[in-house]
């Protein structure tokens, strides 16, 4: 299966050219990773006319240094400014960010850079058990099941938002809203672009979260002023080492339930093509929280909400991989870049990718594993200085974030229209945080809103109208089906013993 | 200080007049702009083209995406630009053709752009799963239910094909559009929740049987009038010979009214691109058709497929 290959990439990325382009991809990763706004898209993107110079092999070490990297270092800005540096960091700062508040940023840093490593790794190594069957994993994934895993997500953010029912319907709603503006996929018309030509293929991913996440933290930050840490914290660690970087990667290990179920839910998620580590990261963490005994700390700064998030964003990488294996198709939009670096190498890539370019594909599967795990050391070496960011003074803080995150937007497709989105989304999001809306399920219901959309409609013309008796006769929607049934009545089921319970929303 | 900005001003003019004699294209970059973000089929023939220009007309050529509005908006940015021959664009056709045809305004008109050179043209054909039973258009045309066809958006090329050929075939058919990708279209084909799907044979070819394929898939019809792949019928065959109309192209052009040495500079600088054996080398590797048309045949040919889409103006439309 391959196996002499795979050992093969590994030894040769020991000689001296290839680890060089695997750390600049890795450097690069975590610096566009940190930075909101720069992802691991962009990242990719500005470097396709640079590997053009360069041999298909290196460019695959170069990608993969920056695939494996970015999630990563994403999750340092969700935790430190509760602002996600990825889309996918988002879940990541519910629980990051109140523990960077209680001077616990350095266990979070740790907590994450060891559940990304160990993310990646469990992702890589799923991937390379499915890829006899890759091929069956992708032929079984139909527009039902699509369907399904988007309700499944949906209904999952509809319990956790507790206390806040209304308020996170009315969230979602505009979150729906959102998603459905532009070309309707079936008809060709456009809604909602209120004639603008430029939402004609609907509102962006990037510049809407960035917007919503980092902008919006940035005003509520500003209008605060101080540090991101509480004031009485920082007194008290001012004469204090900064210590709990240890205890955050102990924590992964005690708590591996966690990291197996983020990581395997990451890899399934990722080996879908149309769902991102988003979706993956969110479903991670609304999965472990609901289940959790202690699911009242989520929110609060629960280790495990950290935990659970990175572990799937990394596996993820690994997931996404199996549809390029089976069929030469990109399961991200990172492996859509991936796959464009070939074509730019004369290699056009199709189902005998890994018999025709196994060079390519094991050098890119040793770089993501090099990667995953050179960032995260990285990132454990320097988490001490990193979690100084929290004590800055935010008057310097807010102006380089906004500068850095909304040149980020801009530099994506180089569009002025992207950073008024960002502005606009940024705008509404500190009004959500000032009247305590939740963003979460704005951001879920954005994210898949349009995907439920599309997938039930094709669900509808493939099953002559018959959609119940078409998802109940495929054994994997069937499954997803039971899932979101036992996700609706898990909290009624929980209430019974209990009269009141007490939650607040995250 | 006024004294001082108005001789700066003066100096600048006289540097920038005594530029613009230098003979095309010595005195500035140009720009090529792709409408599509980077990584996709349009960027990549463009990025691919750039250095072998650059080597066949001795100036530097900058690729530049300015994705949106379905390539609208890089073809505005073209339209926008100085007549000099420093900006051109790749266009998106018969994408941007079939929205004109539909009353869509997409900011310029594609009759007043200046068509330089056709760099690719990609045939389609119609294929369904191996083991379906289905071998020929009469078959799928005869099942049960109208035959299931598989697309990426509505308004996409390949579904304003499907939906136009089976309207001239007068055959029923659902498409089922909105998958992500086009090989998310095929594999939908091979899974078998659709029965069919019309593709660029290219794009095909790794699904079917021999020349490293899967054999997933067959063709029942290329939409072609001569055969293109060895046993398959073609559009002449089943007496429908216009369908061969569909093809998709890879055109350039420029701005509104370029000056015609302008024009025949690019013209020889892309065809010799078209012939530099990195960029042959490249095409056969990927699989990308290359054809090579000039200026006066590809105008021609933009004529004739926006007077071919009108004629079907009807069939093209998405119905409700």
């Amino acid at each position: 299966m391959g196996l002499d290959a795979l050992l093969d990439a590994f030894l040769s990325v020991l000689n001296g050219g290839s680890l060089t382009f695997l750390m600049a991809g890795v450097l690069l990763g975590l610096t566009f990773g940190v930075i909101p706004g720069l992802g691991g898209t962009t990242a990719l993107a500005l470097l396709i006319p640079v590997t053009y110079t360069l041999d298909p092999l290196s460019a695959m070490y170069l990608a993969g240094g920056v695939m494996g990297a970015t999630s990563f270092g994403g999750s340092i800005s969700a935790i430190l400014l509760n602002t996600p540096g990825t889309a996918p960091n988002a879940a990541t700062c519910f629980d990051g960010y109140p523990l960077a508040r209680q001077g616990k940023a350095g266990m979070a840093i740790g907590a994450s850079a060891t559940a990304s490593a160990l993310g990646g790794l469990i992702g890589l190594f799923t991937l390379l058990l499915f890829i006899p069957v890759a091929r069956e994993v992708v032929l079984s994934f139909g527009s039902s099941e699509f369907f399904l895993l988007t309700v499944l997500g949906l209904a999952a953010i509809a319990v956790s938002i507790k206390g806040k029912l209304l308020r996170g319907l009315i969230a979602a709603c505009i979150g729906l809203l959102l998603a459905f503006t532009g070309a309707n996929q079936f008809t060709g018309e456009t809604r909602f672009t209120g004639g603008i030509n430029y939402l004609w293929e609907g509102i962006p991913l990037v510049p809407a979260l960035t917007g919503l996440f980092a902008i919006s933290q940035m005003i509520e930050l500003a209008l605060k002023g101080g540090s991101v840490a509480d004031d009485e914290t920082v007194k008290e660690a001012k004469n204090m080492r900064i210590t709990g970087v240890s205890e955050g990667v102990f924590a992964v290990f005690k708590h591996w339930p966690v990291l197996l179920r983020g990581s395997l839910i990451g890899t399934v998620i990722g080996a879908i093509p149309g769902l991102g580590g988003t979706v993956a990261s969110f479903l991670s963490y609304s999965s472990t929280a609901q289940t959790a005994k202690d699911r009242d700390t989520f929110g609060k700064g629960n280790i495990k909400g950290v935990i659970a998030p990175e572990a799937a964003n990394n596996a993820k990488d690994g997931g996404s991989l199996i549809p390029t294996v089976a069929f030469g198709i990109p399961g991200s939009a990172e492996t859509a870049v991936f796959l464009g670096i070939l074509v730019l190498h004369g290699i056009e890539p199709g189902p005998q990718i890994l018999l025709q370019n196994e060079r390519e594909i094991y050098g890119l599967i040793v770089a993501l594993t090099v990667s995953a795990i050179a960032a995260s050391v990285l990132g454990l070496i320097f988490a001490r200085l990193l979690v100084l960011i929290t004590r800055i003074d935010v008057n310097i803080v807010v102006p380089v974030v906004v500068t850095l995150s909304l040149t980020g937007v801009y530099v994506l497709e180089g569009r002025m229209a992207d950073v008024a989105v960002a502005t606009i989304i940024g705008i509404f999001g500190y009004l959500m945080i000032r009247f305590d809306y939740p963003r979460l399920t704005l951001v879920i219901a954005f994210v898949l809103g349009e995907i439920a959309e599309r997938s039930y409609h094709q669900v509808r013309l493939i099953s002559d109208g018959n959609v119940m008796e078409y998802m109940l006769g495929r054994p994997i929607s069937v499954i997803l089906i039971i899932a979101t049934i036992i996700t609706f009545f898990l909290p009624a089921m929980r209430k019974l013993p209990w009269r009141r319970m007490v939650g607040r929303a995250i | 200080m006024k004294k001082f900005l108005v001789t700066g001003a003066t100096a600048v003019a006289l540097v920038t007049g005594g530029a613009a004699h230098a003979e095309f294209p010595m005195d500035d970059n140009i720009t090529f702009v792709i409408p599509y973000s980077p990584g996709g089929g349009f960027d990549t023939i463009v990025r691919q083209f750039a250095p072998a220009m650059e080597r066949t007309m001795g100036t530097t050529v900058v690729p530049e995406n300015i994705s949106g509005a379905g390539g609208a908006r890089g073809g505005q940015s073209v339209h926008r630009a100085d007549a000099d021959g420093y900006t051109i664009g790749i266009y998106n056709i018969p994408g941007l053709t079939v929205n004109e045809v539909l009353g869509m305004d997409q900011g310029f008109k594609l009759d007043e752009v200046t068509w330089l050179a056709n760099l690719a043209v990609e045939t389609y054909a119609l294929a369904v799963a191996a083991d379906s039973g289905i071998n020929s258009v009469e078959d799928l045309c005869a099942l049960d239910q109208p035959a299931k066809m598989s697309d990426t958006g509505a308004t996409s090329t390949a579904a304003v094909t499907t939906r136009i050929t089976f309207g001239i075939l007068g055959c029923d058919i659902v498409d089922v559009t909105g998958y992500a990708g086009s090989n998310d279209a095929m594999i939908a084909v091979i899974s078998g929740e659709v029965n069919a799907t019309i593709k660029p044979i290219t794009s095909l070819t790794k699904y079917l049987d021999g020349d490293g394929g899967t054999g997933d898939m067959k063709l029942i019809l290329t939409l072609t009038t001569e055969e293109a792949v060895s046993g398959v019928p073609t559009a002449t065959d089943i007496g429908h010979p216009e369908l061969a109309k569909f093809t998709l192209n890879r055109v350039i052009g420029g701005p509104p009214g370029m000056p015609a040495e302008v024009v025949s500079a690019l013209e020889e600088g892309l065809r010799a691109a078209s012939e530099d054996p990195e960029v042959t080398a490249w095409a056969e590797g990927a699989g990308v058709g290359l054809e090579f048309m000039n200026t006066a045949d590809t105008t021609t040919l933009m004529n004739d497929l926006s007077s071919f889409y009108q004629q079907y103006k009807d069939l093209a439309a998405v119905a409700e």
